[in-house]
Parts: structure tokens; sequence; C-alpha cells
């Protein structure tokens, strides 16, 4: 199946450029995570992969031909803010929909029978899409979106609104996707979930790209700098050696903290576990990890953000 | 299968399964066929077994007589020498319908009859009762002066005109007040469905846009055919809703003509008491008129026209906002655009061959209203026609042009509300 390749795609809006000379690729059997804080240029970019709207400068290539309205044929886009007829009936509105990606009606009527039997949603065929839970008008514009088993899917947060059973009956499918070998857009705010699904990152803020890559060496390249401590009783410690400057509290909670070594020496990591041990009742986990995800956008985005001479901080992503 | 097509498909099946069709397309002729049929039923109710009593205090004491055989079957003069104030009583407790002073020295022309009653009159009975006093006088005084029976017969005698029209297939005849109603009927359903269909439009866009639905529709079809698919798809059901309403009303019409019938007391017409009901109906000047089957090939082509023409400006605007209510500034130019021909309907009918009907009857935006009611009442040139609908094509090209630029920025437009002036930036955007 083909890749999908961004080469110097730039979009302008007025003054504003909203996408500046952005190139990344994406490849079949993969999925790569686009990342970025809002207003980075991720619907932007979509736009312009899903052939919404052109770029002002570059091309975007799905295989070796630029996108137009033969490739919207063979991608499923599931955007960040969702939408369906309203009025419409779950089986007419997937038939629908299917029929404008190329289906004919009573192949996509079949298909929809069969997802929505997958999703425990069979039911709900003959209703009308307003009478549906938010959660279920999800599942539903889940499916328009696979409906016609696309080859390159792009989904814009998947998984806002879902249950944990839903999240992973859906995220069991976008792998299962993937090793059908479709190539797969993921943008997301969910660190966790970026690092649990996807191979390759491309993290964008203000319209350029700040790192890109396979997420694996992304993550080796900042190296095991953190410490996950678990523990019983008082963590007042934790603050003491913050102050001193050795290490920066990442996240507390009642038992739980996430450590990153400002001084990444075994002295320091050796002080870290011989005060825990010491000062609280007990301690359950000491591990020394790579940094999470959400760390690594925090520190890219700021710090590019610092060298631009902009103090303003960026956007916190979700941790969940 | 193109996409427009599915577009329209879905959009045209999502509509006549709509309740909202169902009832507006059965309710509408009802409403129609009642406004045209009771006025009729009361009519012919109103012309039958109305007597009114009047008492006649006749001064002159010589008009009386004359009154009595001058008057119709609608009045019972009766003579009497009571004085006001009882007959005032009189005529308020019922006992009469009305009373007539006629006063000394009317009858060489001084002074004035009154007629009293306690209902005022009415413009019918008005227009009897002076007939009535005028011919009675007018007797009297042409007997005191002894004039020739000749002279009576001359005065009598009543010159009947008939309109004729003349056509380019010879004589035909007029039924002018027929045809300017028909004008008038037809202009406003131009207006209405042009203005209902429009609007139903630009809800659609309206909602895709607020839904966000419209993001997936356009991931999987341009924008442009998308819009298309939509107006044409509206426009279909407009065609199927028409052509309901003419089959149910020319249904009606005739089922309410026999209805009609039934009313009528054929003797009212001097026909025997079993004529046809046809025959009936001829009499009564209530029958069928003939409209030549152009007028509905021109009043559907017109009507299409302006639909399209109208219907991608409201889409356009509908892809401005996020809301109804945000539409109402931005739809304002566009209604007035559809509001000024039903000022000039009253005009065209009355005169449909001036230059100013001429020339309104051609501009784009008014042509299809003013055009279909002009050749309703008058002869057209067909040259007039063909320029006139030519430019209409023209001009719905143009506005599908220009409203496909603005729609495309438009729909992916959120959060302030656009004035004018944005909705011309985007149309330079692409």
């Amino acid at each position: 199946m083909p890749s999908l390749t961004v080469d110097h795609a730039t979009k302008r809006y007025g003054a504003l450029t909203a996408v500046d000379h952005v190139s990344f690729s994406a490849q079949p059997g993969r999925i790569l995570g686009l990342l970025g804080p809002n207003g980075a240029g991720k619907t932007s970019t979509i736009r312009m992969i899903t052939y919404i709207t052109v770029p002002d400068e570059g091309r975007i290539l799905f295989g070796e031909k630029p996108v137009g309205p033969w490739s919207q044929e063979r991608m499923g886009y599931l955007p960040e803010e969702r939408g369906l007829y309203k009025k419409l009936r779950v089986g007419k509105q997937l038939v629908y929909l299917g029929a404008l990606k190329g289906l004919p009606p009573s192949e996509a009527g079949r298909r929809a029978r069969y997802w929505l039997d997958r999703f425990d949603a069979r039911d709900y065929a003959g209703k009308k899409t307003e009478e549906l839970s938010k959660g279920m008008q999800q599942k539903i514009q889940f499916i328009a979106t696979i409906l016609h088993q696309p080859e390159l899917l792009i989904l814009d947060e998947p998984f806002s609104g879902l249950d944990p059973i839903n999240t992973g009956l859906l995220k069991e499918i976008i792998v299962e996707m993937k090793n059908e070998g479709r190539t797969i857009l993921f943008a997301s705010h969910q660190m966790e979930q970026v690092e649990q699904i996807c191979d390759d990152i491309c993290l964008i803020s203000r319209g350029q790209i700040l790192l890109q890559g396979p997420l694996r060496d992304i993550k080796s390249r900042f190296g095991k700098n953190t410490i996950v401590l678990e523990f019983e009783g008082d963590s007042g410690f934790l603050t003491e050696m913050e102050r001193e400057g050795l290490l920066r509290v990442v996240s507390r909670t009642n038992n739980r903290a996430q450590l990153q070594l400002v001084q990444n020496t075994s002295a320091v990591r050796k002080r870290v576990l011989q005060t825990a041990i010491e000062r609280t009742t007990e301690v359950f986990r000491y591990d020394l990890v790579e940094p999470p995800l959400s760390e690594i956008f925090i520190d890219v985005v700021t710090r590019k953000q610092h060298t631009n001479g902009t103090p303003e901080p960026a956007e916190r992503p979700v941790v969940r | 299968m193109d996409k427009i097509w599915i577009v329209l498909q879905s959009e045209f099946l999502r509509r006549v399964q709509s309740r909202f069709f169902v009832l507006t397309t059965l309710l509408a002729p009802i409403l129609l066929i009642g406004i045209a049929v009771v006025p009729g039923i009361m009519a012919a109710v109103a012309l039958e077994g109305n007597e009114r009593t009047v008492a006649v205090i006749d001064e002159t004491g010589a008009l009386f007589d004359r009154l009595q055989s001058a008057t119709d079957e609608q009045f019972v003069f009766m003579q009497t020498s009571a004085p006001a104030e009882s007959l005032r009583a009189a005529v308020q407790a019922g006992r009469y319908d009305a009373y007539l002073r006629l006063p000394a020295g009317l009858e060489e022309g001084a002074g004035e009859a009154v007629y009293y009653s306690s209902e005022g009159g009415g413009l019918s009975a008005r227009s009897r009762i002076e007939e009535a006093v005028d011919q009675a006088v007018r007797q009297h005084r042409l007997d005191i002066r002894q004039a020739p029976p000749e002279v009576l017969e001359v005065l009598r005698s009543r010159v009947p005109v008939r309109m004729v029209k003349l056509t380019d297939e010879g004589e035909a005849a007029d039924s002018s007040v027929t045809y300017s109603v028909i004008g008038y009927i037809l202009g406003f359903i131009l207006y209405m469905t042009m203005f209902i269909y429009g609007s139903f439009v630009m809800q659609g866009v309206i909602e895709e846009k607020s839904t966000r639905v419209v993001e997936v529709m356009i991931s999987s079809v341009r924008p442009f055919q998308l819009l298309m698919g939509k107006v044409l798809g509206i426009g279909a059901m407009g065609l199927l809703q028409m052509a309901i309403w003419s089959v149910l009303i020319l249904a009606g019409i005739t089922f309410a003509g026999q209805i009609m019938a039934l009313f009528i007391d054929p003797s009212a017409f001097d026909l025997p008491v079993d004529a046809s009901r046809q025959e009936v109906l001829r009499a009564a000047d209530l029958s069928i008129p003939d409209i030549s089957p152009m007028v509905f090939v021109w009043f559907i082509l017109f009507f299409l026209g302006g639909y399209l023409l109208y219907s991608s400006l409201f889409a356009a605007i509908g892809s401005a906002v996020e809301q109804p209510q945000d539409a109402q500034g931005l739809m304002l130019p566009v209604s007035m655009l559809i509001i000024i021909p039903i000022l000039f309907m009253a005009f065209i009918i009355e005169s449909p061959n001036s230059t100013l009907s001429i020339v309104l009857s051609i501009i784009p935006f008014f042509s299809p209203i003013l055009m279909v009611v002009r050749y309703t009442v008058t002869e057209v040139p067909f040259w007039e026609m063909a320029l006139s609908f030519f430019l209409l094509v023209g001009a719905f090209i143009g506005a599908v042009w220009i409203s496909s630029r603005i729609y495309r920025v438009g729909i992916l437009m959120y959060g302030k509300k656009p004035a004018l002036k944005d909705l011309i930036r985007w149309f330079r955007y692409a």
C-alpha cells in the first residue's frame, strides 16, 4: 500500500502561516503520531492531506501522485470535531457516507452491519443519530471512517469520550488495520495513548516540526533520566531534594512520584533511593526509566519557545 | 455514480420522507381551495332566499308603485305611514330589515332618499336600492312629461359590451379578470416557493456546518459537488411537491365546481331546473378558464432558473453562519430582490406591455416572478421570453460560481459572526 509524503507543505491564512514548510512521511503498516500544542497547525496539515484545502507551497503525495479527489476515496478521516446528520437513521447514514467513498449501497450496507455487530450496536441501525449517546455516535462515526477500508486512516483524538471498554476495542481495531498494512495518522494530546500505539511521532509547534522519528529512538535519545517511586508515608524529602537542585518532581500523588534527575549520576540516584528508604514507611518500587512522552513534549515545546524569545508556556498535554 | 447525484438522491429522499413534506404537500392545496371555494359558496348562498323587507315612507305619494316594479326579488317593499319613531323601533326589533324615507320633492330631484337599517346596508344592497329609487324617479318624471313610448324604450335598452382579446391565433374570449387572478396566484406561488425552498437550502448548509458533519463530507466530495447536490436535491423535492399540488388542485377545482353548483339555483339564471352543472357554472361565470399549457412550461422553467439563482445565494449565506438567526442581516439584500417583483406585480398585470413592464420582466432577479405573471396576462413575443430566460440562466451560473467560492471557505470558518465584507474577502481567497 502507498505511503504518505508531506513535502515542504506550507499553508497561510492571511498574515498567519499555519503550516511552515513541513515535511514528513507516514509508512504503510505503521502508526504515525501527530503531536503538538493547540493551534500548532495539526488540523491545517490534516486538511491538506485530506484535500479539503490545498497547500500554498510544497506538495502532498499519496504513493507517487499528489492527493486529490482520487485519494479522498482511499482515505478515511475522523475529525476531532465530530459530526453526523442528526435526523438520519444510523444505517442510512453509514450507507450514504460509504457511497460517497465509492461503495455500492448494498456493499456499504453489508459492511455497516458487520461493524455494527462488532461494536455491539446492531440494534441502533434503525435509530435516528440524535437519539444516540455521545459515545455511541462516536462509534458510528468511526465505523463511517473505516467502512470503505481506506489505505490511509487519519484519526484525530479517536478515543475522546469513550469508556475504557470501547477504548480497548477501538485500539484493537486500529492495531488490526495497521497489521493489514494500512497507513495510520494518529493525532492526539493523550500522550499515554500515543506511547501505547504509535510507531513514529512527529511533533509540530507553530507550524514547524520540532521533533520526528521512530518513538523508540526518540525516547532513548533522551536517556534513562527519570525515576518512578512508589512508597507509603511522608513525601517531604522530595521537596528538600528538589530545593537542593538534584531533581525535579514531575508528578506526585499520595504514594507515587515521578522524578526527573537534574544531575543524572549514580551518586544522586543512590541518594534518592537511600533517602526514600529512610524517610518513608515502606518503598514498593524504584525504577529508572526513559522520560514519558509527555515530558519530552513539554521539554521540547517550551525549550523551543524560549529560544524564540517567547516565554509564553505551552499548554500542558493531558496525561491520563 | 457521480457524487452530485449521490448527494442529490440523499437530500431528496431525506426531505420527501419528512413529516413536514407530507403535511405541506397535503395541506397547502386544501387551504388554497378553501380560500377559492368558500367565498364562492358564500356568494351562492347569499344569492338566494335572502329577501329584505323594507318599510317605505313615501312622502311624495307617487313613487311607491314605481319602486315596487323597479326592484328585483331582493327587496319586499311595504308602504307605511307609521311615524319614524315606531319604524325605528320596528327595525331595531327586527320586524323590518330596514325602512326607506322618500321625502316630498324627491320626485322632482330635490332632497335625498334615506335608507335606515340596523346592519348598515352593505355594498350590494346600497347599489340595488340606489338603482331602484333612481329608476322610480326617472320613470315618474318621464311619465309626468308624457314622454313617448319610443323614448322610454330607448332609455330602457341596455347595450351589452363583449370583451374580445386579439391573439395571433385570431380572436379569443377575453377573461382578463380570470387571467389576472391566475397571474397573481402563479406570481405568489413562485415567490413563496423560491423563498421557502431557498431557505431549506440555507438551513441545510447551516445544519451541516453547525453539526460539523461538513468536514467529513468535504473529505469525500468537493464542496461544489456537495453544494450542487443539495441545491438540486431540494429543487427536485420542490418540483415533486408542485406536481402533486397541481394534480390535487386540478382535481379540487373540478370537485369544487360540482359542490358550488349544488348551491346555485338554476332559476336564478333563467335556466331550466334540470340544467346540467356545467351549464349552471357557465351561467354563473364560474367556469374554469382554459390556460395554455405553455404557461406551465414557462412557469416550470422560470421556477427552476429563479430557484437555482436564489438558493445558491442562500447557500453562500448559510455557509457563513453557524445559526439561522445570524443569517438575518446577510439575507436582507437577497430577500429584497425577491420582494421587489411582488411590488410590481399589480403594475405588470395592469399594463403588461408598457416599457417598464418589459424591462422588469427581463431583469434576471425579477424575471422568474414577473415574466410568468406577464406571460399569463398578455401575449409576450418569443424573443422576449428567450432573452429573459437566457439572462436568468446566465445570472444563475454566475451566482453558483460566486456562491461556491464563498461556500468552500465559509463552511470551514467558525467563531466570529461574519459581515458582507468577509464574504467578499472569502470570494477573493480562492
